[in-house]
């Protein structure tokens, strides 16, 4: 009898001893240092890079990109099509909660997408969605979305950031999310200092079970590089963003803490006004290929991990398309196109480059040494981003060479919508061709046929070298040793902390 | 008199008001553009800006701005979608803290300093202080404050990385934070200072009252400080009352370096954003606060000396 029942303590005590394993390492909050702040916490009023990087831990997405970018379940279940392409059911999981408790169900999503659509609101965002002509509950949990006509980029909007569920009685009461999220999220809001930090704490109730590991995450904003380094260094900081090129050797030498180098789905490009002088001649554009070391210039400005592309598409897209190197670097190939063009005894360019865009702006001195070599005297201007958007990006375009990323998108219609009609892109761009490629690949359901389109496309705008193409920079995060499973979104610019642990 | 002075603040403000309105925008930019970004087509760029009030002629604008600021409303802040007035409430106990305690470091540090520099006049330890002014007003301020910051936090461990902690987590939290910040942004107004203490003690001591103190057999330390520093201490006085501006301007870059959450970073990012309500808004604050600031300077007079009449 005494021996049973020791046995059974025994026993019982292993259990405890093994159910608080998982236990132990749910504790620890993090501290993860980004470069700045949300604008707003509200998913749909705004489209800012640093406002879409926290919305990962508090809301959710009826569906979501894998590491592939291929979209996969998150809030729905399932989901289908219908035939036409007009109609989108989608069945909700089952066991998913809000932050104030109440289960999820078709009229919060419903409501959801009422509000993105509706003019009052102001939502950056809001073309995404204009292709939805109804939302409609089927029952509880299934939710049906009428197009007006088949949009093939559909899914990959609901993926995005902004496509986050929100409750409809906060949506009904006017609550304003910017300040008090509230959504399905594995972490729930505790407090916002706006531009100086955001502590979230763990949101018991989240349905996917065991997530998330850690117990809460802070994330603080801090602008200045060498603090950030200085920060993770002094263990203030588990995690740190965008860690400067120059700091990498010091931090890869440390034994405290690991650098983990991420492909970025952005195409960093050296654009070029296709309707100015002397950049209206295909010859010209391809000369500027022929005489930028791409590789060279990427991989000194962006960091030595970064990857070249030749088209306008990142390599992590299913869209990609490897066209070798098209027009490799060869000054003297330069120069005879050049001089073909009747250019042969150089001309002046007026190459803008963007603050505070560092590695933007020594890029820029790359290419203008390289240019020099073709007696291309390209005379660097650096101007605000915000003057940059709208006299060069946007406004009369006023520039002939410039540099800049592209970030990357869920669907290609979202990088390649608008490049050649001149009036609608900003290097002026004209093709009949890419334009209609792009619109009926936006209503071509069958991905096969997709590709097909986009993969024409693609080939295309090198083939008219509408831009010079450097690659996908190399993005570094850094971690103290021990932090695991920090990871980033393909293509949404948010960090997934479901499964990090400290 | 008093209140008259007072009112005089309000043409202050409404031309510095002015003066931002016209070139914040001078300077190109769109806060549509930036909050769309490189993602934007045409119509939703026409849409945003409408939705903004950005299509609207200027003086359109300005005369509803105006308007808006007699009845004591600053509007709402684009790129945060909440009213300015609270974004200032929020910032401005930081910025405050700052500029105080950046003050006390200038004062603590320049009023002994300039005086003991300019009783000893010319000596070592004159020209060891004069060396050093020059080094504190050329070095710019957020180099100082990363050097601070590197040795104190980094290398020390001494005093906190980062941010802010208001009074409401204890005084220790609110000092460990400030101290560091205080000192970058103090350095320069020091400096500064202390040039003005060293001038002013050294123009009194020629005065012959000096010599009558001494004459009567007044101790030295008495001579100082009731009659030299005290007479020295309306133009310092003044300038002091002008630094305060300063230290202000200075919070911008020295918040940025620190990550204060204050006035100044608030200020940054809304020009970045080109967030015209934000920055309109919190440039009307401190142009109140300074011309308030000198306001009690002028008032002060009269209380360090009183022939000086407060009316």
């Amino acid at each position: 009898m005494t021996g049973r029942l020791l046995a059974l303590l025994l026993a019982a005590a292993c259990a405890t001893a093994l159910s608080s394993q998982p236990a132990e390492s749910l504790g620890g909050r993090l501290t993860f240092a980004i470069s700045g702040g949300p604008d707003t916490l509200d998913p749909q009023r705004t489209s800012a890079t640093l406002a879409f990087q926290v919305m990962k831990s508090l809301y959710d997405t009826l569906v979501e990109p894998d590491d592939r970018g291929v979209l996969v379940s998150d809030l729905a279940a399932s989901w289908t099509m219908a035939p036409d392409g007009k109609q989108w059911t989608f069945k909700l999981k089952p066991g998913v909660r809000f932050h104030n408790g109440r289960p999820l169900d078709a009229q919060d999503v419903v409501a959801t997408f009422t509000r993105i659509v509706d003019p009052a609101l102001g939502s950056p965002k809001r073309n995404d969605f204009a292709a939805i002509d109804r939302v409609e509950p089927v029952d509880a949990t299934t939710v049906r979305f009428a197009l007006k006509q088949p949009f093939a980029p559909f899914l990959a909007a609901l993926g995005q950031g902004w496509g986050a569920i929100l409750p409809k009685e906060a949506i009904a009461s006017g609550t304003d999310f910017g300040k008090t999220p509230i959504g399905t999220g594995p972490f729930k809001i505790e407090e916002w200092s706006r531009d100086s930090f955001l502590r979230l704490g763990r949101f018991d109730a989240y349905f996917v079970r065991g997530e998330p590991a850690l117990e809460g995450v802070t994330f603080r904003f801090v602008s200045e590089g060498p603090v950030k380094t200085a920060g993770l260094l002094t263990g203030e900081f588990d995690v740190v963003d965008n860690v400067d090129p120059l700091d990498v050797p010091r931090l890869e030498k440390d034994a405290r803490v690991s650098i983990r180098p991420r492909q970025n789905a952005t195409v960093n490009v050296v654009a070029i006004n296709n309707g100015r002088k002397p950049f209206t001649d295909v010859r010209v554009r391809r000369a500027l290929w022929h005489a930028i070391d791409r590789k060279a210039v990427l991989k000194t400005a962006y960091g030595a991990g970064s990857t070249p592309v030749a088209v306008f598409m990142d390599v992590q897209s299913p869209y990609y398309v490897d066209l070798g190197d098209p027009y490799p670097y060869s000054p003297a190939k330069a120069k005879e196109l050049l001089a073909e063009a009747g250019l042969g005894s150089g001309f002046t360019a007026d190459l803008v480059l963007p603050q505070p865009y560092a590695s933007h702006i020594k890029a820029g001195e790359l290419v203008q040494a390289m240019l020099a070599q073709v007696g291309v005297q390209a005379k660097i201007r650096v101007v605000e981003f915000g003057f940059w958007l709208s006299r060069i990006f946007t406004g009369a375009h006023d520039y002939d060479l410039t540099i800049i990323g592209h970030t990357g998108k869920l669907d290609p219609d979202g990088r390649l919508a608008g490049f050649g009609n001149p009036a609608t892109n900003y290097v002026n761009y004209t093709s009949s061709r890419v334009v209609a490629l792009v619109d009926a690949g936006r209503f071509t359901l069958r991905a096969d046929l997709r590709r097909r389109t986009y993969t024409e496309v693609l080939r295309l705008m090198t083939e008219d070298a509408m831009m010079v193409f450097l690659g996908d920079p190399e993005d570094r995060l850094a971690t103290r040793k021990g932090v695991q499973n920090v990871k980033e979104m393909y293509a949404i610019d948010t960090y997934d902390l479901r499964t990090a642990a400290k | 008199m008093r209140a008259a002075r007072a009112l005089a603040i309000i043409p202050t403000v409404v031309v510095t008001a002015t003066i931002v309105f016209v070139l914040i925008r001078i300077i190109p930019g769109d806060p549509a553009a930036l909050m769309l970004g490189l993602e934007a087509p045409p119509a939703q760029l026409q849409a945003l800006r409408h939705a903004l009030g950005e299509d609207r002629p200027v003086w359109v604008q300005y005369a509803a701005w105006l308007g808006g600021l007699a009845r004591g409303q600053l509007g709402e802040s684009i790129r945060y979608h909440a009213p300015v007035a609270a974004l200032i409430a929020e910032r401005l106990p930081v910025t405050l803290s700052l500029a105080l305690a950046a003050m006390a470091v200038t004062v603590a540090v320049a009023l002994p300093l300039g005086l003991l520099a300019a009783v000893r006049a010319w000596s070592l330890f004159d020209l060891g202080v004069l060396a050093a002014t020059q080094a504190g007003l050329a070095v710019p301020n957020f180099w100082i404050g990363i050097l601070l910051l590197l040795f104190f936090s980094v290398t020390l461990g001494w005093l906190p990385l980062q941010g802010y902690a208001p009074l409401a987590a204890g005084a220790g939290a609110w000092a460990a934070h400030l101290v560091l910040p205080a000192v970058t942004l103090g350095a320069a107004r020091a400096a500064q200072l202390m040039r003005f203490v060293r001038g002013a003690v050294l123009e009194e001591l020629a005065h012959d009252y000096v010599r009558t103190a001494r004459g009567k057999g007044l101790a030295e330390r008495a001579v100082l400080l009731g009659h030299v520093l005290r007479n020295a201490l309306i133009p310092v006085l003044t300038i002091a009352g002008l630094q305060f501006g300063y230290l202000l301007g200075g919070a911008i870059v020295v918040e940025q370096v620190f990550g204060l959450p204050g006035l100044g970073r608030l200020v940054l990012q809304g020009i970045y954003a080109r967030d015209l309500p934000v920055v309109q808004g919190a440039v009307v604050v401190l142009a109140l606060l300074v011309s308030a600031l000198n306001t009690i300077v002028d008032l002060l007079y009269s209380v360090v000396d009183p022939r000086v009449s407060a009316g």
